[in-house]
């Protein structure tokens, strides 16, 4: 309590040394806590964007399909499969895919088309709500389709205009129908922007002959807290003669990236605290070469060394704290301000930016966690208890009389 | 999943592969061996056997896969070295689809959309009408000899018949699919028997045979070509000349866009 006590007394004597060790300190950890915020808000929107968006959690496909897809590899008893996933507690949504070639005037280009339940689709992916120009599918519009925006660039495409498409169909025959660009999307991924090509899985199956069986499901966990391997799992046990993977395995250079972020969370800490930790320490060595003959005269008086080192301790702590509170203090609001108004990179980077094949949101959120506030807060506690270990075990080694006599 | 193709050239494919042969002929290489020198005569000759002025025909085509079987008819003109139709006379779903090829350029006309499409080069490596060629063997087939070079690298009786092999390798810089192409033809008359395709590791990728040779247009010729796949088993394509013309007067206005969508 005695030494409690003392580092209350000295946390206030010399004011300008202590503020501005404990403003620096304050200032790091407000930028930290932002800065953690603003790199989780990312991670958050490229999840989003990943999974949510076009990716799902999970894909079903048949046997061999991934490494060589082909429109006669497919899970044939896809209702079966459906209704088992319902039961199992995922969201589930059909689709079909095969490849072709989309022409407008004299532009044509290689396309996937991708035949979508407009029922499931939407519960799974957010593909819907994505839509930049015009509308997205309807079931009583079959000759309406929704194209990237890439692909749409390419063939001079703008809503309402015409475009052929032509494949093979699944009886080796020339598929070809005109259709009507009835939406455009936004960036989704490098693929759907630059080749998707999407229609009504019964128009699908009407153009490419395909009258039973789909080449994907896409899969959501009804819980988002279940661990995703866990789930992966009970899939996999759950569909044994299909491939199950999860959205980690489809685009694993995402996940390493996303793995990556807590790495270079704590690089940017430890760099940012270590010029804090160096203000500190020279602030405390100042402190403590300023009081030497105080020192001595506690230590005559019967102080201990480690009762001493201890109030040096506390007395850096206690500047902590208060640094701390003032971090959270300006750090959390301009955090939660950032998380409604995001910082808007449009005009610096292109509308279709793309980081590992996924859409890059230009629109930047702060997502605030318990990790974006406490990470910056531990780490700070750890660098100033590094930085007073020095002066703290100075002052609990002085010897009683030379320090007295210290000049 | 094959994409769509342009329809003229299933039968050119397979002259192509000829032409492809032939074409070296003209290619100028610094002073070639008296073997090289044979190689190229020859292959100038199966040019000449397959490549008249201009060419008209019938042809049924019959493509087997794992998952369909189908039976094309199509009608077929070429003149000179480069622009070549091709017609799809039945199944009458398919009837008026039309493939033209002038230069390295494909088109295609469908007739349902009443479209004319121009193929990119993605397009390149996909099925031509659901079969084993590609639109790039259609293409490539006067390029073909640009890009290769052409050596003995058999003379001598193999299966109770006297044969010439010969192997194509792709010129260093040539931007080519095959790896090596082995072509064997009868030492008498020079008529093509079969033709063996490698990838670029040299694994073997498909294989053409050449049978039936009957006089057609006056010419003695192979009427029937069957290409197999290697890594499909079971599944090939085979051409069927029924009947070939040749050294006829068409008209450059044949090989035209707005012929192309004459029904």
């Amino acid at each position: 309590m005695q030494i409690v006590f003392f580092a209350l007394r000295n946390f206030n004597r010399a004011r300008t040394r202590t503020w501005i060790t404990v403003g620096a300190m304050a200032f790091a950890c407000a930028i930290m806590i932002f800065y953690a915020s603003l790199l989780e808000g990312w991670l958050a929107g490229m999840e989003k964007n990943a999974v949510g968006m076009d990716l799902g959690e999970f894909q079903i496909h048949g046997r061999g399909y991934r490494a060589d897809p082909d429109l006669y590899k497919i899970i044939t008893e896809e209702g079966g499969v459906l209704a088992q996933l319902d039961r199992q507690g995922f969201v589930a949504a059909p689709r079909l895919h095969a490849s072709g070639l989309a022409a407008a005037g004299n532009a044509s280009s290689g396309i996937e088309l991708r035949g979508v339940d407009l029922v499931r689709e939407g519960l799974v992916t957010a593909l819907n709500q994505h839509v930049w120009q015009g509308q997205w599918l309807a079931e009583n519009d079959q000759a309406g389709v929704v194209v990237g925006r890439k692909l749409a660039r390419i063939l001079g495409l703008a809503v309402g205009d015409e475009v052929v498409v032509v494949a093979q169909a699944a009886d080796g025959s020339t598929a070809n129908e005109l259709f009507r660009v009835r939406g455009i999307l936004k960036s989704v991924s490098e693929g759907v922007d630059r080749s998707g090509f999407l229609m009504t899985a019964a128009t699908f199956r009407r153009l490419m002959i395909v009258p039973q069986g789909v080449q994907q499901i896409v899969v959501k966990r009804q819980v988002p807290s279940e661990n995703l391997d866990q789930a992966t799992s009970r899939l996999s046990r759950l569909l044994p003669n299909y491939e199950v993977r999860n959205w980690r395995q489809l685009q694993p250079v995402l996940a390493r990236l996303f793995e990556m972020s807590d790495i270079s969370l704590v690089i940017m800490l430890l760099i940012t605290y270590a010029a804090v930790g160096i203000l500190t320490l020279n602030a405390l060595l100042m402190s403590v070469f300023e009081r030497i003959p105080e020192f001595g005269v506690m230590k005559a008086l019967g102080f201990s060394p480690w009762g001493l080192f201890a109030m040096i301790v506390v007395e850096s702590m206690l500047q902590v704290t208060v640094a701390v509170v003032l971090a959270v203090a300006v750090g959390l609001p301009l955090s939660f301000y950032f998380s409604h108004h995001p910082i808007d990179f449009s005009g610096f980077v292109q509308s279709s930016s793309t980081i590992a094949g996924i859409a890059f949101d230009p629109k930047w959120y702060c997502v605030v966690t318990v990790n974006s506030v406490v990470l910056p807060i531990l780490f700070l506690y750890l660098v100033a208890g590094l930085a007073i270990l020095y002066p703290a075990l100075k002052a609990a080694m002085l010897k009683p009389l030379a320090a007295i006599y210290h000049r | 999943m094959n994409r769509a193709s342009s329809p003229a050239c299933i039968f050119l494919a397979l002259l192509g592969v000829c032409f492809a042969l032939l074409g070296l002929a003209g290619t100028a290489v610094s002073a070639p061996s008296p073997d090289e020198q044979e190689a190229r005569a020859i292959l100038f000759e199966i040019d000449d056997l397959w490549r008249a002025t201009s060419s008209q025909g019938t042809v049924r085509m019959q493509v087997t896969t794992a998952n369909y079987t189908r039976t094309l008819r199509m009608e077929i003109w070429s003149k000179g070295k480069d622009k070549s139709l091709v017609r799809i006379v039945s199944p009458l779903k398919e009837k008026d689809t039309a493939s033209l090829k002038t230069g390295n350029t494909m088109y295609t006309y469908l007739p349902k959309t009443d479209r004319t499409i121009r193929l990119t080069s993605s397009m390149m490596m996909s099925s031509w009408m659901g079969s084993h060629f590609t639109n790039d063997d259609l293409v490539k087939e006067s390029r073909l000899a640009d890009d290769y070079d052409p050596r003995i690298t058999f003379r001598g009786k193999r299966e109770g018949r006297e044969i010439i092999e010969f192997t194509l390798l792709p010129h260093q810089d040539a931007a080519v699919v095959w790896g090596r192409i082995v072509m064997t033809v009868t030492a008498q008359g020079h008529l093509p028997l079969l033709a063996t395709y490698y990838d670029e590791d040299g694994v073997l990728a498909r294989t053409i045979y050449f049978s039936e040779v009957k006089k057609m247009g006056g010419r003695l010729l192979p009427a029937v070509l069957k290409v197999v796949p290697t890594d499909k088993p079971g599944e090939y394509t085979e051409l069927v000349y029924e009947t070939m013309r040749f050294d006829l007067d068409l008209p450059e206005s044949l090989f035209s866009l707005l012929e192309l969508r004459r029904r």
